[in-house]
C-alpha cells in the first residue's frame, strides 16, 4: 500500500477538524442570550427543594412561556461550575448561593444591578451587597454561626450555658474523657469549618482583617497592627486552649462537625444553621431533644460570621428573563415550602418571615420553637464578612477567605505549635502578597 | 483519480475521527491549558489577558511548588514501590498450584475494579480517629493507649494515604507480574534445578531477570500515574493536614479552584507535565520499550 507522509496526513486531518468545528464556533461567537430561556444554578439541591423548584418553574413557564432550567452542581461544586460556563461563553441568568462567594463574580463584573428587585421586594439594607454603587445580590436567606450543646450532659455537671471565653473553656474541659468523650470542637484544617470559626471568634474579639483607609479610600491589611494585631493573638491562643478539650481535629470540616457530635464523641460543636440538629434528628433521636442551641461566646463583641444567600442575575445573560423569574419565584406561594426545605437551617431573611404563622407552621420547627425564639434572639448581630471591617463592601475577602487561610492559621498553631504571633505576621504577609499578586 | 490517491483518501478519511477524538479529548486540552498558563485570567473573568511568564515567575518564587513537587515525588516513589513489592509477592503466591487459585486470583483484581470514593469513604472510616476500625482494635489488643490520628496527623498522613494507594492499585502490577510469571519457559527452572539451584538461587537467577523488564514497566506507568493522581489524595485528606499531602496535582487544583487563578493553575499544570515529559523521556532514551513487553527468551 502507498504510504502517506506525516504531513500530508496532518494536512488532511486539520482540515477535516476545521470543517467540522468551524460552523460550532461561528455559531456561538454570534448567540445571544434566548429570550425564552433561563438557566438557573442552585447551591441548594435538597430533594424537597428541587419539588419546590419544578413547581415554581412550570407555573412561570404557564405564565410567562419562559422555560427554566435548572442545575444543581452542589455547595462544593457550584463555584466551578459557574466559573466553566462563563468561561465557555454561556453565563446562566441566576445563581442562587452565598453572596459572598457571589461577590467573586460581582468583583469581575460579571453581575447586573438588581437595584430594582431590592427595592421592590423590600430588602433589608444590612444585607444589600453594593460593588459600584448598585445592588448585586437579591437575598432570601441567611444563616449564623452557632453552637450546639448536650443540655443533658450539662445537667448532669451542674454547668451553666457558657457566656463567656472563659465559661466556654470551663465548660469544654469540664464535659471532656478523652478519647471517650470531648468537651468542644476546635477544627484546625484548611477547611471552611474552620475557617468560620476563627473568622466568627475573630469577629467576637473585635479582630479586622483589614482597616479603611479613608484618605486613600482603600482597605489596607490590618492584622498585624497595634491592638489589632494583640487580639488576634489573645484569639488564637484562646481556641489553641480550647482545643485541649477537643478532637485533634486536624482534618475536620463541616461533616465531621456534625458525625462527631451525632456520634456522642463531644458534648458541645457549633455549625452554620441548624443543619446539625438535621442529622441528630435523623441519625440519634436519643439526644435529639437535649441538643439545644447557643451563641458562640462574646469577648468584645456578639458579632458573628452571617452568611447570606440570595438570587445574583449575571450581566450577559437574559437579565429581563431572569428578574421575571426571580420576583415571580418571591411571591409565589409556595415559597415558603422551599424555606422549609431543611426547617429552621436556612432562615429566611426576612424577620417578619421568620415570626409569621406560615413559616412556622411546620411539625419540625413547631417542635423546636426554642431554636427559632433563639434565631429571633440572635437576630441583627451577625455580619457578613465583606462588610466586617468597614461600610465599604471589601473586595479584598477572597483572598484569604476562599482559600481558608484562617483554617491554616488554627492548624499552623494548633497542629503544628507555631506561636500565634508567628501565625498572624504570617496570615498578613499571605494577604499582602496575594494582594500584590491581583493587582 | 489514481489508486494511490484513493488510498490515501482512505486511510485519511478512516482515521481522521480517531485522531480528531484524541486531538479533541487531549491535545487541544493540553495546547490550551499551555496557552493559558501565559495568561492573566481569572475563574470568573470572561477574558484573559496575555501576562508573558508572570504565572510562571510567581509560581517559581512560592515555596508551595517546591514542597509540591517533593511531596509529589515521595508520594510516587513510596506508592510504587509498595505498589510493585505488593504485586511481587502477590503474584509469586498467585502462580503456585493451589485448590481454588482461579477465585482467589479473581479477587486480587477487585480493589483495582473499585471506583477511587467507594476506596477513599472505607479508608477514611477503617483509619477514623475516633471510630475507625484499625484504631480500635489497636486500643483493644493494648498496642495503643490513644487513637492516632493516621489521616490528620502531620507525620502519618502521607504514609496512609500511600497505603491507601498501594492497596488499591497494587493488584495492576499483580496482573502484569504474573501474566509474565506464567510465560517463563519453565525449562529455564528445570535447568537450574539440574544446576542444583534452590528456590532462592531459582528465583534470583531465573524469575528475577526475566521480569526485569516488566517491573521496569509497571513502575514506570504507576509511576506516571501516581505522580498525577489527584482523586485519592484529594478524597482522603484534600492535600492537609497543613499541606502534608499536598502534592502538584492538589496545588493546581488549589490555585485553580480555592483561589480562582486559572493562569496560575495552568502553569503549574504545564510544570507538571514538562516534569513528567523529562521522566518519560528519560525512560525511551535508556530503555528499550519494545524488549520489555518480549516474552519466552
Amino acid at each position: 500500500m502507498t504510504e502517506m507522509t506525516r504531513r500530508t496526513f496532518v494536512q488532511l486531518t486539520a482540515a477535516a477538524g476545521v470543517a467540522l468545528g468551524a460552523p460550532a464556533v461561528a455559531r456561538r461567537a454570534h448567540a445571544a442570550p434566548d429570550k425564552n430561556r433561563v438557566l438557573f444554578v442552585s447551591e441548594e439541591s435538597n430533594p424537597k427543594a428541587i419539588a419546590v423548584y419544578e413547581k415554581i418553574n412550570a407555573d412561570f413557564e404557564k405564565e410567562t412561556g419562559i422555560k427554566v432550567t435548572m442545575e444543581y452542581p452542589g455547595f462544593a461544586n457550584i463555584a466551578k461550575r459557574v466559573a466553566t460556563l462563563i468561561a465557555a461563553g454561556t453565563p446562566p441568568e441566576i445563581v442562587w448561593y452565598g453572596a459572598g462567594q457571589a461577590m467573586n463574580l460581582a468583583l469581575e463584573d460579571q453581575l447586573a444591578d438588581v437595584g430594582d428587585l431590592v427595592k421592590a421586594l423590600g430588602i433589608q439594607d444590612n444585607q444589600r451587597m453594593i460593588y459600584k454603587g448598585a445592588d448585586r445580590s437579591i437575598p432570601t436567606s441567611q444563616q449564623f454561626v452557632y453552637g450546639w450543646y448536650r443540655a443533658d450532659l450539662l445537667k448532669e455537671k451542674s454547668l451553666q450555658v457558657p457566656k463567656s471565653w472563659e465559661d466556654y473553656l470551663a465548660v469544654a474541659k469540664a464535659l471532656t474523657d478523652a478519647p471517650k468523650i470531648y468537651g468542644c470542637i476546635v477544627p484546625s484544617a484548611e477547611t471552611g469549618a474552620s475557617t468560620l470559626l476563627l473568622e466568627t471568634m475573630f469577629m467576637k474579639n473585635n479582630v479586622h482583617w483589614f482597616d479603611w483607609n479613608a484618605g486613600k479610600k482603600q482597605y489596607e491589611v490590618a492584622l498585624d497592627r497595634g491592638d489589632n494585631k494583640k487580639r488576634a493573638i489573645e484569639t488564637l491562643d484562646y481556641l489553641n486552649e480550647l482545643h485541649k478539650f477537643s478532637p485533634e481535629a486536624s482534618n475536620y470540616n463541616w461533616g465531621e462537625l456534625m458525625s462527631t457530635y451525632v456520634a456522642e464523641k463531644a458534648a458541645t460543636s457549633w455549625y452554620v444553621g441548624a443543619r446539625l440538629l438535621e442529622q441528630v434528628n435523623a441519625n440519634n433521636a436519643r439526644i435529639a431533644d437535649a441538643t439545644m442551641p447557643f451563641e458562640l461566646p462574646k469577648k468584645l463583641t456578639e458579632h458573628y460570621y452571617l452568611s447570606i444567600q440570595g438570587f445574583h442575575i449575571l450581566d450577559k445573560s437574559n437579565v429581563e428573563g431572569a428578574k421575571k423569574y426571580v420576583r415571580f419565584f418571591m411571591q409565589h406561594p409556595d415559597v415558603i415550602s422551599w424555606y422549609h426545605a431543611v426547617p429552621l437551617h436556612i432562615i429566611p431573611a426576612s424577620r417578619d418571615m421568620l415570626r409569621s404563622p406560615k413559616y412556622q407552621d411546620h411539625p419540625v420547627i413547631q417542635k423546636r420553637m426554642d431554636v427559632l425564639k433563639f434565631l429571633d434572639a440572635s437576630w441583627g448581630k451577625g455580619v457578613p464578612l465583606y462588610y466586617w471591617d468597614g461600610k465599604e463592601l471589601n473586595p479584598h475577602i477572597g483572598l484569604y477567605h476562599n482559600e481558608n487561610l484562617a483554617g491554616l492559621m488554627l492548624a499552623m498553631r494548633n497542629i503544628k505549635g507555631t506561636k500565634s504571633d508567628a501565625v498572624v505576621d504570617f496570615a498578613a504577609d499571605q494577604v499582602r502578597k496575594k494582594m500584590r499578586r491581583t493587582g | 483519480m489514481s489508486t494511490r490517491n484513493e488510498q490515501r483518501l482512505w486511510i485519511a478519511g478512516t482515521t481522521a475521527p480517531a485522531i480528531l477524538f484524541l486531538a479533541l479529548v487531549a491535545y487541544v486540552p493540553i495546547g490550551y491549558a499551555v496557552v493559558l498558563s501565559f495568561m492573566k485570567k481569572g475563574a470568573f473573568a470572561s477574558t484573559a489577558t496575555f501576562s508573558g511568564l508572570r504565572n510562571y515567575y510567581l509560581i517559581v518564587e512560592e515555596p508551595d511548588l517546591w514542597s509540591a513537587l517533593w511531596r509529589s515525588v515521595v508520594f510516587t516513589l513510596g506508592a510504587v514501590v509498595l505498589q510493585v513489592t505488593f504485586g511481587l509477592v502477590a503474584a509469586l503466591l498467585l502462580n503456585r498450584a493451589f485448590r481454588g487459585r482461579t477465585i482467589v486470583r479473581s479477587f486480587f483484581i477487585l480493589p483495582y475494579l473499585l471506583p477511587a470514593i467507594v476506596v477513599a469513604l472505607v479508608f477514611q472510616w477503617l483509619l477514623n480517629q475516633e471510630y475507625g476500625v484499625v484504631n480500635q482494635i489497636l486500643m483493644e489488643s493494648g498496642v495503643l493507649t490513644r487513637p492516632i490520628n493516621f489521616l490528620g496527623g502531620l507525620g502519618t498522613a502521607m504514609w496512609s494515604v500511600i497505603a491507601t494507594s498501594a492497596w488499591q492499585y497494587g493488584s495492576f502490577a499483580t496482573l502484569l507480574i504474573l501474566a509474565r510469571l506464567q510465560a517463563i519457559n519453565p525449562k529455564l527452572y528445570e535447568a537450574a534445578k539440574v544446576s542444583g539451584a534452590g528456590p532462592l538461587r531459582c528465583f534470583w537467577d531465573v524469575t528475577l531477570p526475566n521480569l526485569r523488564t516488566t517491573l521496569v514497566l509497571v513502575a514506570l506507568l504507576r509511576g506516571i500515574w501516581m505522580f498525577n493522581k489527584f482523586d485519592t489524595i484529594w478524597l482522603l485528606t484534600r492535600g492537609g493536614p497543613l499541606k502534608a499531602t499536598e502534592t502538584l496535582p492538589v496545588y493546581a487544583y488549589r490555585l485553580g479552584f480555592e483561589e480562582f487563578d486559572f493562569g496560575m493553575a495552568a502553569a503549574a499544570c504545564t510544570v507538571m507535565f514538562v516534569v513528567l515529559l523529562a521522566g518519560a523521556s528519560l525512560y525511551f532514551k535508556f530503555s528499550d520499550p519494545t524488549r520489555e513487553v518480549e516474552v519466552g527468551r
